[in-house]
């Protein structure tokens, strides 16, 4: 997607007179070191370890496909995607019965109605963002444990089966993964809705002084969201089997950290889907090595603190 | 270096001299080989466009950036500064255009903050009267020591900040657009500040863009255009257009477009018993389509008020709102959008334009529902609309691609216009400070730029505090004061003095 990433990259001057600055020698230095770091990891390059890293990666990164148009719309993050995701879970494996692509819509279209309602909180109540997401995090997860009675569902038939091939050596989950990211990325950069969220998230004032109400473009951008996550959840249950609401706790922890890393600002109005593939990759393959060479989840943990940390420092060398 | 000229020396010799400054930033050369002098008491303008280095000196002087070759001199002792603490401590002190004034601490409180040797806890007795005589000594002893700075207006505010620089020992004192912000009787004020602070003895460096105040107040004048000093004069040795000239290099024509004979009758906006409550109303006006119509008052007069209420960005006005003879309802910005009302805000970063983003962006921000089909943009439409626009508005179209932050004042505030030029759906453009902290050439353009909208037929609705724009500009001035109306004038009819009385004292 040459077109995207040149739209993304015009903030860095004009392509006659693009030049590296020192926190892009840093980023080049980061990505090199990694990669010199992965090849030299014995047991990196071979199919079944790559395989289970890029399938590992593919449920988080849908759902940071999702959290990119919440950052970008100028929102920083949900709190509630993880929640969003395993609701979603339940409602598929609760609608499967019906047929499975009935079912994949109707996962789809309730983790979009989820979020696009608190969207609409947040851009027309002009809510904070972090507060209701963190209150739809314990609603969505309350909420669902009272009419689930704390226990999962289980896929009894066959209706799921699709979503757990693979086609050939390449793993289901990264096409879905991958599948996601185009979709976004040309939402971005190709749509009206993309464009005015970027908008709102760049300057929420003067979108509204142009006689445009951001609101709309905050709710579509949560619902697009809600979407991405479900489809992450659509692959879990597929998965695993099951709709439980323990799946995908965390998972907007991780999933802001991809978007972040990848080099989308946290302060909105920039950036881009591919950005946060790339920042997914980056973090996928750093905790494969580390599993490779033996560390524990500890050590996981803190290394993606590190590497975020990393991140918001080179962000802040850059917006100064 | 063109055409240097020393100033005649005084037997006392400069205060600040300055030799030779350079400072580049990556590919741009900021300073080149600057030099000027100062003399105790002297006020000196630093004039200039945007970018011809004006606030990078500032910064060299105030130990904010370090030069890469020159020396400063102060009172013939070489001064390095790392750091403006630095600078603060050899007695230069910078007043800038952004207020640093903390609203919720007192006048007392403000005026010591930050000055080295002043012990935390500051009540002490010769700390007040000391602060208290520098306030007398200004004009300004009316303002209490002990009031909240809050309750101050902003021209007040601006004293409390060079009382604080002056209690610092100053011997140096640079503003840097002090009066940016202020309505024209608060620049009054500020000015009869700075005379006082001249005659106790101390140097002013003076940036200003109104030129009324560089022949109002300074004595000597420092020109300077793409990081060099062009010129170094006398006041009295320049009027007006050589001054202008000096700082544009080439000649301009005159400031404001002509006015031409308007035969259209139709109203393309009419208030009528607009209010908003405890700021204005009721007001009834009209904006004849090809016409500009000028509200001008004191800041907080409630022409910006009105201006905004018109655009829908007020939540609790009432009344009524024309745009081509049907109602718009009031308080939704998409319906003013959707009535033909166009809005161009003068805080172009807080509401103006998308500076994240690249100027082909910002220029077709309100047109991506147009040139899209089904949701999808059509994107090669957008472009070439987008330099459609950057050529009607006079952007170098070499910038589309250029993040709109890296534009100079006077472009990004040619972008929020552009958006609204061949909008066939738009009727009236509504406009507050066109023209806040746009340099010289820049402006001429943009009132060209009106001009040229208005003679396409939309009808111009301005609001500014500045009277030589509402005079030059306006083929109707209205005046307001405390939210109500108080004279409306034709072109001809509107003179300065009447102007200022209405918007002052309008009982006199």
């Amino acid at each position: 997607m040459p077109n995207a990433i040149s739209l993304s990259r015009s903030s860095t001057g004009t392509p006659t007179q693009r030049r590296f600055e020192p926190t892009q020698y840093a980023r080049i230095a980061i990505v090199l070191a990694l990669a010199a770091f992965a090849l030299t990891t014995p047991g990196f390059l071979t199919e079944a370890s790559l395989r289970s890293l890029l399938s590992a990666m593919s449920f988080v990164g849908c759902v940071a496909v999702g959290m990119t148009f919440i950052t970008i719309s100028g929102n920083i993050m949900s709190f509630s995607l993880g929640a969003s995701l395993a609701a979603s879970t339940i409602v598929f494996v609760a609608t499967l019965p019906l047929g499975t692509w009935t079912s994949f819509t109707i996962t789809l279209l309730f983790g979009a109605a989820l979020n696009a309602l608190q969207g609409w909180v947040i851009g027309y109540l002009r809510a904070n963002p972090i507060i209701v997401s963190m209150a739809a995090f314990s609603l969505i997860i309350g909420i669902m444990s009272v009419i689930t009675d704390g226990n999962g569902l289980y896929i009894m038939g066959t209706e799921a089966v699709i979503f757990k091939r693979n086609m050939g050596p390449v793993p289901g989950p990264l096409i879905a993964f991958l599948a996601c990211a185009v979709v976004g990325q040309l939402i971005l950069s190709f749509t009206n809705i993309g464009r005015t969220i970027m908008l709102s998230g760049s300057n929420p004032s003067a979108l509204l002084a142009a006689g445009v109400e951001p609101w709309r473009s905050t709710t579509w951008a949560y619902s697009f969201a809600g979407m991405f996550t479900s489809v992450a959840a659509v692959l879990i249950a597929s998965r695993y089997g099951s709709g439980d609401l323990l799946h995908g706790a965390g998972f907007e922890y991780s999933a802001i950290s991809a978007v972040l890393v990848g080099g989308t600002m946290i302060q909105g109005g920039h950036g881009s889907v591919v950005r946060t593939v790339l920042g997914m990759l980056i973090i996928a393959i750093l905790q494969a090595i580390l599993v490779l060479r033996g560390f524990s989840t500890q050590y996981q943990h803190l290394t993606l603190g590190v590497v975020v940390l990393i991140v918001i420092v080179l962000q802040w060398k850059r917006s100064r | 270096m063109a055409a240097e000229e020393q100033n005649p020396q005084q037997p006392s010799g400069p205060l600040l001299s300055v030799k030779g400054l350079s400072k580049r930033f990556g590919g741009v050369q900021a300073l080149r080989n600057v030099s000027l002098a100062l003399r105790p008491g002297e006020i000196r303008a630093i004039c200039g466009e945007n970018g011809a280095g004006k606030s990078t000196l500032v910064k060299v002087l105030t130990g904010i950036v370090t030069p890469d070759t020159g020396t400063l001199h102060l009172s013939g002792v070489e001064c390095r500064f790392n750091g403006p603490r630095q600078a603060q401590a050899s007695g230069i002190n910078l007043v800038s255009q952004e207020l640093s004034v903390c609203p919720d601490l007192s006048v007392l409180d403000n005026i010591w903050l930050g000055t080295i040797g002043v012990p935390f806890f500051h009540r002490r007795q010769h700390l007040r009267e000391q602060a208290a005589q520098t306030l007398q000594s200004l004009g300004a002893g009316n303002i209490g020591l002990d009031t909240p700075v809050a309750q101050l207006s902003t021209g007040e505010r601006q004293i409390v900040e060079i009382v604080r620089m002056l209690a610092r020992d100053t011997r140096v004192l640079i503003l840097d657009e002090p009066t940016a912000t202020l309505s024209d009787q608060e620049i009054g004020r500020v000015l009869t500040a700075l005379r006082a602070v001249k005659a106790s003895g101390k140097s002013l460096l003076y940036i200003t863009h109104r030129m009324s105040e560089v022949f109002d107040l300074c004595d000597t004048a420092t020109i300077m255009r793409n990081g060099e000093v062009v010129a170094d004069r006398n006041i009295a040795d320049l009027d007006r257009n050589s001054l202008i000239e000096l700082m544009l290099g080439r000649p301009l024509e005159e400031m404001y477009p002509s006015r031409h004979a308007n035969t259209s009758v139709s109203v393309a906006l009419s208030l009528r018993g607009l209010r908003i409550p405890k700021v204005a109303g009721p007001i009834d006006l009209e904006v004849p389509a090809g016409q500009i119509v000028c509200l001008t008052g004191q800041v907080g007069s409630g022409a910006e008020a009105v201006v905004r209420a018109v655009c829908g960005l007020v939540d609790n006005a009432t009344g009524h709102v024309l745009v081509d003879n049907s109602p718009m309802p009031l308080a939704r910005p998409e319906k003013a959008f959707k009535a033909g009302v166009r809005f161009v805000s003068g805080d172009r970063a807080g509401e103006g334009i998308f500076v994240s983003q690249p100027v082909a962006g910002n220029l077709v921000a309100t047109r991506l529902q147009r040139r899209s089909r089904m949701g999808l943009l059509n994107r090669m439409a957008l472009r070439a609309e987008a330099s459609q626009l950057a050529e009607s508005a006079t952007i170098d179209p070499k910038r589309l691609n250029s993040t709109a932050s890296e534009l100079s004042g006077g472009n990004q505030q040619k972008i929020a216009f552009g958006r609204n030029i061949a909008d066939p759906d738009t009727r009236v453009i509504v406009m507050i400070e066109p023209t806040r902290g746009i340099d010289v050439g820049a402006r001429a353009e943009i009132y060209k730029l009106m001009r040229t909208l208005c003679q396409q037929g939309y009808g111009i609705l301005v609001a500014s505090t500045d009277f030589s724009e509402v005079l030059g500009l306006g083929d109707v001035i209205i005046t307001m004061y405390r939210g109500a109306i108080v004279g409306r004038y034709t072109a001809d009819q509107a003179t300065m003095p009447r102007i200022v009385a209405d918007i002052t004292h309008p009982e006199a």
